[in-house]
C-alpha cells in the first residue's frame, strides 16, 4: 500500500502541476478541486464572473481525459434541456433517448442560481443519485461523475438562490478569488498566443481517475479522527450565533474530503490536520450564521476558526 | 593574537583567559607558606610567561621549545652554578635526571632531589596554564576551576598555618568576573551577536564590576557566624589517634560523659559513643557511681559528706545495707575500665556485696567506690546479691513517716509553689508511700513530656531548673526528670536522692568478660551517662526509680500477694529499655558558672541556645529546599533517562506515546507549548524552526502513523528512538 500510494501520488501531483499551468497560482484551490472529485463529491464555485471558474473546470477534464460537458443555466432552461429526452424517430418509428449534457463525466453548470428550482432539482438530485429517471426509464450516469456548479454573488436580482438542503449536496464550496499582481501579469503573457489550456495534455485515463477514487475509500480514519470530525460539527449545531449548524450529511462529508485529502498528500490515514484543513470548505456552505451575529460582524469564518481553536485535538491512540 | 581564534569575541576569551592565570597565582601563594618552597616569584614568572607564549599565534614547534627553554631558565637561576646551557651545566642537569629516573623505578618517592621536583613541578604549571587556556578561552566553562580553587583554599586554611582570608576573597571576585563574563559569551553565542569591540564590552563590564565590587565589600564587612561546628582538626586527630593506637587520647576534646560538676543541670549535648567500660551481668543493669543529697535549684551538690571505709578483696562491704528483710539473689559481674583516669570512681551494681579481686575505698553514705591505688587496668570481679525489694512491706509505709535524716528531704526555698503544689495533685488518693513514689515515677510519660536532648534551655539565672523542666519545656533528658522526681517526692516529704551512673550499654562480642559462665558483656559509652532516684523506705533502704521516659525500671519488686497488683505496679517496665543517648552536659554549663555573671550575659547565653537552633534549622532547611531544588532541576533529566530506557528496552505503543507526551511536556517547561486547537504537525513545525532542524516534525510524522494509522511501528523504533533522544538532548543542554 505505502509503495503504491506514492506512486499515485506523483500522478496526482503531476496532475495539479498540470492545472497550474492554465490556473496561475492557485494551488489550494486546484487542490480541493481535485479533492473533491477523487473523494466522489461535487463542487460549488462561487465567485465573481472572469476569475477563471471555466478554466479551472475546463483545465481538470482536459488534464484528465475525460468527457467534460457544459450547461448555462438561464430562466428559461428546462429540466429535459439537462437530462435529455425522449425523440421520436420517424424512420425507425421509435422513441430515441437523446441524453443531455448531464451524461458527461465533467459537468459545468455555469451560474446554477439563474434557473428555475425546478430545473436546479434535476441537475441536483441527479448528483447525488448518480442516476437518472426519463419517461419511466432509468439510466446510469457515467463514471466518474463530476459537477461543479458556479454561482456568482454579486448579482441576486433574476436569481433563484439554492436552498439550504440543496446546497449541502455540494462536497465543497470554493472561491478561486483574484490573483495577485505578479500573477496576473504573468497570465497576460502567457494568453498572448495560444491559450495554455490548449496547450496541456491529459495525464491521467478515465480508469485511473476510478481506480483513485477506490483508493480513497480505503484510505483510514482512526476512532480518535471519528470523533474529532463529529465533536466539530456538534459544535456548529451548539454554537449561539450559527441559526443552522452542519447536518450529519456534513459529518460524512467532512470525513469523506479529509480522506481525499490525506491522499493526495501521499497518506493512506487522516491526521487531524486533514480536517482542520477542509473545515472551512466542507462546512462554509452549510450553515447559517443568525442575523445577531450577522450585525456583530462574525462571519462564517471567524466562527469556524473560533470552533477550531477550542476543540481539543485528538492525540493519544482512539 | 592566538586567542583570535574565536574571532566573533576576541576580548572575552582574554579577559578569561587572565582571570584563569590569576586564579592560578592564588594556588601557587600558599606554597611559600605552607611547604618550604623558596622563591616562589619564579614561578609566577614562569606560569605568565607560559601564559603570554600560549596566547600569542604561533606554530606548535615554536612555542614548545620556547617554553623549555623557559622551564632550563628557572631551573638555571635556582639550582645551577655552571653557564647555561654550558657542557658542565649540561652535565649537571642529566646526572640530577639520571639519578631521579633511578629512584623513580626503585619506587623511592620521597628521596627525589630538589631540582628534579621543581623540574616536575614546573611541568606541571606548563600543563596546567594550557589546561586552564583550554578551560577558559576556548570552550569557556571556568566554574568547575573556579569551585577547585575554593576547595582548595579551604582545605588549606583548615589544615595548615595558611590563612585563606584574602585569597578567598579574591578568588571570589576574580570567579564572580570570570563566571560574568563566561555568561555574557554565552548570551551572545546564543543571540548570535558579535562583541567585537571593547568599548561594547565595557558596557557589560561595567555593571559586574559595580557587582563584584558592592558584593566583595557587603561580604567583607558583613558580621558573620561564628564557626558552627568545632574545629575539624582535633577531632579528626583524635579519631585518628583512636583508631591507629588508642593512645593520646586525653587530649580529645570531650563534649559529653561522665562529670563531677553538677550544679548547673540543662543545655543541649551532643552524643559520644566513646566506650568508657566493658561489664559483663546476667542481664542488663544500671551501673551506679555515685548520689548526691543537695538540690540548689539550679543543679546538685553534696553537703554529707560520709566517711570512706577501705574494703579488702572479697571483703562483704557495708555499701548500701539493705536489711535481711530484701530477699537476694546472687550473681556477679566483671567491670573493665577502658581508659582508667577517665572516670575516677568504679561503677558496681545494685546489690554489690564485695570486689573480688580489688582492695577499694568506698563510702556508705554517697554511694561512691574508689581505688586507694591507680584505678585499676585489669577487669575487677564484683561479687552480687541483687536484691529484690519486697513490695507489700514498701506499701505498708504509711505516707507521713520521715525516717531519715534532714539533707534527704532538702529542697531550696526558691522552689516555686506550683511543683508542690503539683505533686499533691499526682500523689492525692495514693495511700502509701510506695504508690506516691510510683505515681510521681509515671507522671512524665503519662503527661506527654518528651525526651530531647539537643535543644534543651539552660534556666535563667532566676528560674528554677525543675520548674523550668515541669511547667514550661516539659522536653529533656535524664537529669530533668530525676532531679524534678527527686525534688517532688521531697516536696511531699518523701526521702530521696540523686543517683547518677550509666544504664546497661549494649551487647558486644568485642571483649569477652564473661570467664566461660552464661553472663553477657555489655559495651558502656559516654552515650550511656544517666541519672535516677532512690527513694528511702523505712526497713528496706534506698529503692531506685526510673521516672526518664523512655528508659525502664530494672529494679527487682518481690509481691508475695497477686500477680496483678505485680504487673500493675511495674507497668513501665513493660516498655522495651531504649538505648536512647543519655549523658551529662559539662561544658555548657561549666561555662556559665561564674557568680558574678550578669543577666545580660545570661541573656546572652541562652540565646545562643536558640541561636544554634536557628542555624541548625537553617541549615536544615536549606538542605531540604536544595534537595527539592535539585530534585525539581533534574526531574526532567531523570525523567527522560527513564523514559528513554523504556522506550529502548520495551518498545510499545504506549511506551512510545508515553515518550512523546512527556517531550510535549518538555517543550512545554521550555515555552513551546501546544497551542488550544494546534494540530502536532503544526506544533511540531513551530518547534522545529525555534530549534533549528526537522527532528521533531520527523518524530511526530512517526507519532501521527502510531496514533492516527494505529500502526505498531516497531520496525522503525531504532529511529524513532534515535530521534526522540536527539531533541531531549537538545532541549535539555539549553
Amino acid at each position: 500500500m505505502e509503495r503504491s500510494i506514492m506512486t499515485q501520488h506523483s500522478k496526482i501531483e503531476e496532475l495539479l502541476t498540470n492545472m497550474e499551468k492554465v490556473i496561475v497560482g492557485k494551488r489550494d484551490t486546484i487542490e480541493l478541486t481535485v479533492v473533491a472529485l477523487l473523494a466522489g463529491g461535487h463542487v460549488l464555485l462561487e465567485d465573481v464572473p472572469g476569475v477563471g471558474k471555466t478554466m479551472l473546470v475546463r483545465a481538470l477534464a482536459k488534464s484528465l481525459d475525460l468527457n467534460f460537458k457544459r450547461i448555462q443555466f438561464t430562466p428559461d432552461l428546462l429540466p429535459s434541456d439537462v437530462t435529455g429526452a425522449s425523440v421520436y424517430n420517424q424512420k425507425e418509428m421509435t422513441f430515441e433517448f437523446l441524453p443531455g449534457p448531464i451524461f458527461g463525466n465533467i459537468v459545468l453548470a455555469d451560474e446554477i442560481n439563474r434557473t428555475s428550482p425546478k430545473t436546479q432539482s434535476a441537475l441536483l438530485e441527479s448528483m447525488e443519485e448518480r442516476n437518472i429517471t426519463v419517461d419511466g426509464q432509468t439510466m446510469a450516469l457515467k463514471q466518474p461523475f463530476f459537477v461543479m456548479a458556479t454561482q456568482n454573488p454579486i448579482e441576486y436580482e433574476g436569481t433563484y438562490s439554492l436552498p439550504e438542503a440543496q446546497l449541502d449536496r455540494f462536497l465543497i464550496k470554493l472561491r478561486l478569488g483574484y490573483p495577485t499582481e505578479q500573477e496576473e501579469i504573468d497570465m497576460l503573457g502567457r494568453t498572448t498566443s495560444v491559450h495554455p489550456v490548449d496547450q496541456i495534455q491529459a495525464v491521467m485515463t478515465q480508469e485511473e481517475v476510478i481506480e483513485l477514487q477506490q483508493q480513497v475509500q480505503q484510505v483510514h480514519v482512526s476512532n480518535s479522527i471519528k470523533e474529532y470530525i463529529v465533536k466539530l460539527v456538534h459544535q456548529t449545531r451548539e454554537h449561539p450565533m450559527l441559526e443552522l449548524g452542519a447536518s450529519p450529511r456534513a459529518s460524512i462529508a467532512l470525513m469523506r474530503a479529509s480522506k481525499s485529502y490525506a491522499f493526495i498528500q501521499g497518506r493512506d490515514y487522516v491526521v487531524p490536520d486533514d480536517v482542520k484543513w477542509l473545515l472551512h470548505d466542507v462546512l462554509s456552505h452549510r450553515l447559517l450564521v443568525s442575523s445577531e451575529a450577522r450585525f456583530e460582524g462574525r462571519t462564517v469564518v471567524s466562527i469556524l476558526e473560533e470552533i477550531t481553536n477550542k476543540t481539543r485535538i485528538p492525540m493519544e491512540r482512539g | 593574537m592566538r586567542l583570535n581564534g574565536n574571532p566573533t569575541h576576541p576580548w572575552v576569551s582574554i579577559l578569561l583567559y587572565i582571570g584563569s592565570m590569576f586564579l592560578l597565582f592564588e594556588w601557587i601563594i600558599p606554597l611559600e607558606i605552607v611547604t618550604d618552597t623558596g622563591y616562589v616569584y619564579v614561578f609566577y614568572l614562569f606560569v605568565a610567561y607560559c601564559y603570554l607564549l600560549t596566547a600569542i599565534a604561533m606554530p606548535a614547534w615554536v612555542r614548545s621549545p620556547l617554553k623549555l627553554l623557559g622551564l632550563l631558565v628557572v631551573m638555571d637561576v635556582l639550582f645551577f652554578d655552571a653557564r647555561f646551557l654550558s657542557g658542565a651545566w649540561m652535565q649537571q642537569f642529566l646526572g640530577d635526571l639520571r639519578i631521579n629516573f633511578e629512584m623513580l623505578s626503585n619506587r623511592s618517592w620521597m628521596e627525589f632531589t630538589a631540582p628534579f621536583r621543581t623540574f616536575l613541578f614546573l611541568i606541571l604549571l606548563w600543563m596546567l596554564s594550557y589546561l586552564l587556556y583550554y578551560w577558559f578561552a576556548i570552550v569557556k566553562r571556568p566554574l568547575s576551576f573556579i569551585v577547585f580553587t575554593f576547595v582548595y583554599l579551604t582545605v588549606l586554611d583548615t589544615f595548615t598555618e595558611y590563612s585563606a582570608v584574602w585569597s578567598i576573597i579574591r578568588t571570589f571576585a576574580i570567579g564572580v568576573g570570570v563566571l560574568g563574563i563566561s555568561h555574557l559569551f554565552k548570551l551572545a553565542e546564543a543571540e548570535k551577536l558579535k562583541i567585537q569591540s571593547f568599548r561594547i564590552l565595557m558596557k557589560w563590564l561595567t555593571p559586574l564590576l559595580i557587582v563584584i565590587i558592592v558584593g566583595t565589600s557587603i561580604g567583607y564587612a558583613a558580621p558573620k557566624f561564628s564557626p558552627q561546628w568545632p574545629d575539624p582538626v582535633p577531632f579528626l586527630q583524635g579519631t585518628a589517634e583512636q583508631g591507629f593506637s588508642g593512645v593520646g587520647f586525653q587530649n580529645k576534646v570531650q563534649r559529653i560523659g561522665y562529670g563531677e560538676n553538677d550544679e548547673q543541670l540543662g543545655g543541649g549535648f551532643i552524643a559520644d559513643d566513646t566506650t568508657v567500660f566493658y561489664a559483663s551481668a546476667e542481664s542488663s543493669q544500671y551501673w551506679k557511681v555515685e548520689t548526691k543529697d543537695q538540690y540548689t535549684g539550679k543543679g546538685w551538690k553534696r553537703t554529707v559528706e560520709g566517711e570512706f571505709a577501705t574494703g579488702f578483696p572479697g571483703e562483704k562491704l557495708a555499701l548500701e545495707a539493705y536489711p535481711t528483710t530484701v530477699t537476694r539473689e546472687p550473681g556477679q559481674s566483671s567491670i573493665q575500665l577502658v581508659e582508667p583516669g577517665n572516670l575516677n570512681k568504679l561503677p558496681y551494681r545494685y546489690g554489690t556485696a564485695s570486689f573480688r579481686n580489688l582492695q577499694v575505698e568506698y563510702n556508705p553514705v554517697t554511694g561512691e567506690v574508689k581505688s586507694p591505688d591507680d584505678l585499676p587496668a585489669e577487669p575487677y570481679n564484683l561479687h552480687v546479691e541483687q536484691p529484690k525489694f519486697p513490695l507489700k512491706q514498701m506499701q505498708a509505709v504509711s505516707p507521713t513517716m520521715p525516717t531519715v535524716p534532714e539533707p534527704y528531704l532538702q529542697l531550696p526555698e526558691t522552689l516555686p509553689d506550683r511543683v508542690y503544689e503539683l505533686t499533691e495533685e499526682i500523689i492525692a488518693g495514693k495511700e502509701n508511700r510506695y504508690d506516691q513514689v510510683k505515681a510521681v515515677e509515671q507522671y512524665f510519660s503519662r503527661n506527654g513530656y518528651i525526651y530531647e536532648t539537643k535543644d534543651v534551655p539552660v534556666p535563667d539565672e532566676d528560674q528554677d531548673f525543675v520548674d523550668q523542666f515541669l511547667f514550661e519545656t516539659q522536653r529533656g533528658y535524664c537529669d530533668h526528670y530525676s532531679t524534678s522526681m527527686v525534688a517532688m517526692l521531697r516536696s511531699a516529704g518523701i526521702p530521696a536522692r540523686w543517683v547518677k551512673g550509666f544504664t546497661g550499654g549494649e551487647m558486644t562480642q568485642q571483649t569477652d568478660l564473661t570467664n566461660g559462665g552464661d553472663l553477657t558483656t555489655y559495651e558502656v559509652q559516654n552515650n550511656n551517662a544517666h541519672s535516677w532516684v532512690e527513694v528511702f523506705f523505712p526497713d528496706v533502704g534506698w529503692v531506685p526509680f526510673e521516672p526518664t521516659v523512655g528508659f525502664s525500671n530494672q529494679t527487682d519488686f518481690m509481691s508475695e500477694e497477686s500477680p496483678e497488683d505485680l504487673e500493675e505496679m511495674n507497668e513501665p517496665t513493660e516498655q522495651e529499655e531504649q538505648e536512647l543517648p543519655e549523658p551529662e552536659l559539662d561544658e555548657g554549663p561549666e561555662a556559665q558558672q561564674p557568680e558574678e555573671e550578669s543577666d545580660a550575659v545570661n541573656v546572652e547565653s541562652t540565646s545562643n541556645v536558640s541561636g544554634y537552633t536557628l542555624v541548625k534549622w537553617g541549615i536544615i532547611i536549606a538542605l531540604v529546599a536544595s534537595l527539592i531544588w535539585l530534585l525539581t532541576r533534574y526531574r526532567l533529566r531523570l525523567m527522560s533517562y527513564w523514559k528513554k530506557n523504556k522506550l529502548q528496552n520495551n518498545y510499545d505503543q504506549k511506551s512510545f506515546t508515553d515518550a512523546y507526551q512527556f517531550l510535549v511536556k518538555l517543550l512545554e517547561k521550555e515555552g513551546y507549548a501546544v497551542e488550544s486547537g494546534q494540530t502536532l504537525r503544526e506544533f511540531s513545525k513551530k518547534v522545529d524552526r525555534l530549534i533549528g532542524n526537522t527532528d521533531m516534525s520527523e518524530l511526530t510524522n512517526y507519532y501521527e502513523r502510531a496514533v492516527y494509522r494505529e500502526e505498531n511501528l516497531e520496525s522503525d523504533r531504532e529511529e524513532i528512538n534515535r530521534l526522540w533522544s536527539q531533541i531531549v538532548r537538545n532541549l535539555l543542554a539549553k
